[in-house]
């Protein structure tokens, strides 16, 4: 649980730092956030976040891996908690 | 229809089909031919299409049309032969899927773009190209690579046909990152073929005779894997003959800026314009921006705004381009030796922008959140920063050396 809300709070401050906060005045970040839909992320934003997380989480957490594994409506409709659930499964088996 | 049927659309490295299966017939050779161009009712797909008609003209061919006649209007020469291929439900809901798709970004933009536009267009299209096949009896269909209605129609009345690709982007592959989105796209162009009882199914965005691609490996990247029916011919400047500019405004010694979101994004580009005109207000630059006077109500001096612009007369005397990354806008700068900023908003675009930034000849910026400061420093770079105008000059040597509207007739010539 306590981990769970760690991943969360760390995508949640990269996406805030990525995307700036006096645009997220409205948004209140959170697992069921889409990022297409909800926080628009164009691909510049993207990028700049797939760096973040590699400099965050290594080798350990693919970002380009896991987006290879869905398809168009997965992607489209993409959450927060989506994300962060495949990188909560990737920590786990190096971190017990 | 055959929907139940499930056959695989080769990828486009994978199993290309080889270049000329089917060797068309020579005919006694009376020198002329017939082209059919199939276009959508896109500006920017219609433009490079001018320039290669005029070429094949000139030479003594006949051109034609098949689309959308109120779309094409405004952009073909006066007197230009146009055979309408149009579905009025589709043609209807056309200004609304505009609108709709100016909502919308990435996978959604993509989903869209079949499920609505590419897909439907190609079954209204379907009647219109074949009555048009029937009445011009074209000895080669070139079809623009989002009117799958052209290589449909040339493959049932076996006719040679040829991609027209006015945006490059699918030539490094966007999705190859996205398999099952990729795998997607290939069966929506499959089930149109079967829709049409067709079941040897081919990636209709690649011509097996020809594909013609309006830009250079010095933009695109790497582009020796390709077949040599991959045709890298560089730009075929077709723009129609702009409007008036008072160029009595552009002052000799002071670099001059053209803002241009191109023709579908000029209303959702409020804000970037917004933003961009703060950006130049305290620089000393000139700069020309192409939108509705009403975006901008009060411009600085130093700023311009025009509904219109004569582009392909104006470029010379620019120092930089922002744009949203519309490929003829893109090409048509860099056929200008001019450096970029670019920031793209869907579609192929933010494909555009990496390849400008690889080539070395721009920065790309976000568009809907893009800050006056993130925009200030991106421009002042490009203009002060050598390195970017000279890597826009060796794209316009490679784009000259292509050979354009020329190489592309050539190639045109050589598939009957």
């Amino acid at each position: 649980m306590t981990q769970s809300s760690d991943v969360l709070g760390e995508v949640v401050g990269m996406l805030v730092e990525v995307v700036g906060e006096d645009f997220l005045l409205d948004t209140e970040i959170g697992p069921d956030t889409t990022f297409n839909d909800e926080l628009a992320l164009e691909s510049i934003e993207f990028v700049a976040l797939a760096e973040k997380l590699q400099d965050r989480y290594g080798g350990r957490v693919d970002f380009a891996a896991f987006i290879a594994g869905l398809g168009l409506d997965e992607i489209m409709n993409m959450t927060v908690g989506d994300l962060v659930r495949h990188i909560e499964a990737r920590l786990q088996p190096a971190a017990v | 229809m055959s929907r139940g049927r499930r056959v695989q659309v080769p990828s486009l490295l994978g199993a290309m089909p080889s270049a000329f299966t089917q060797e068309p017939v020579r005919r006694a050779d009376s020198g002329r031919r017939r082209f059919l161009f199939a276009v959508p009712p896109l500006a920017g797909h219609v433009n490079p299409t001018v320039a290669v008609a005029a070429e094949l003209t000139r030479r003594g061919h006949r051109v034609a049309w098949v689309g959308h006649p109120p779309s094409l209007e405004g952009l073909l020469k006066p007197g230009s032969k146009v055979y309408p291929a149009e579905d009025p439900e589709f043609t209807a809901g056309l200004e609304q899927a505009r609108r709709d798709w100016l909502s919308l970004r990435g996978p959604a933009a993509l989903k869209f773009l079949w499920e609505e536009f590419i897909v439907p267009l190609g079954h209204a299209m379907m009647p219109g190209v074949e009555d048009a096949v029937e009445r011009f009896r074209p000895d080669v269909i070139v079809s623009d690579q989002q009117v799958l209605a052209g290589p449909v129609a040339a493959r049932l009345h076996d006719i040679p046909w040829a991609t027209s690709a006015t945006t490059s982007a699918e030539f490094t592959r966007p999705l190859a990152g996205m398999p099952l989105v990729e795998e997607w796209v290939r069966e929506q162009i499959g089930d149109f073929q079967l829709d049409y009882d067709i079941d040897d199914l081919l990636d209709l965005r690649f011509s097996d005779h020809l594909v013609l691609i309006f830009s250079t490996g010095a933009l695109i990247g790497d582009t020796s894997f390709f077949p040599d029916h991959f045709a890298f011919v560089g730009p075929a400047l077709g723009r129609p003959p702009g409007s008036d500019f008072p160029w009595e405004w552009l002052e000799e010694d002071k670099p001059a800026v053209l803002v241009s979101l191109g023709t579908v994004n000029g209303e959702a580009g409020r804000r970037f314009f917004q933003i961009a005109a703060e950006a130049v207000r305290d620089m000393d630059v000139q700069a020309v921006f192409v939108t509705p006077p009403g975006t901008l109500p009060d411009p600085p001096p130093n700023l311009l705004v025009r509904g219109h612009v004569p582009q392909l007369e104006l470029l010379p005397r620019m120092s930089a381009v922002i744009t949203h990354g519309g490929h003829n806008t893109v090409c048509e700068s860099l056929a200008h030796g001019l450096p970029l900023v670019v920031a793209p908003i869907r579609d192929d675009q933010p494909v555009i922008a990496r390849q400008v930034t690889a080539a070395g000849a721009g920065l790309a910026v976000r568009f809907a959140r893009v800050r006056e400061q993130e925009l200030q420093d991106a421009l002042g770079e490009v203009l002060t920063d050598d390195r970017y105008r000279q890597a826009a000059c060796r794209v316009r040597e490679s784009f000259e050396n292509a050979g354009g509207a020329v190489e592309a007739a050539d190639r045109l010539e050589k598939m009957t």
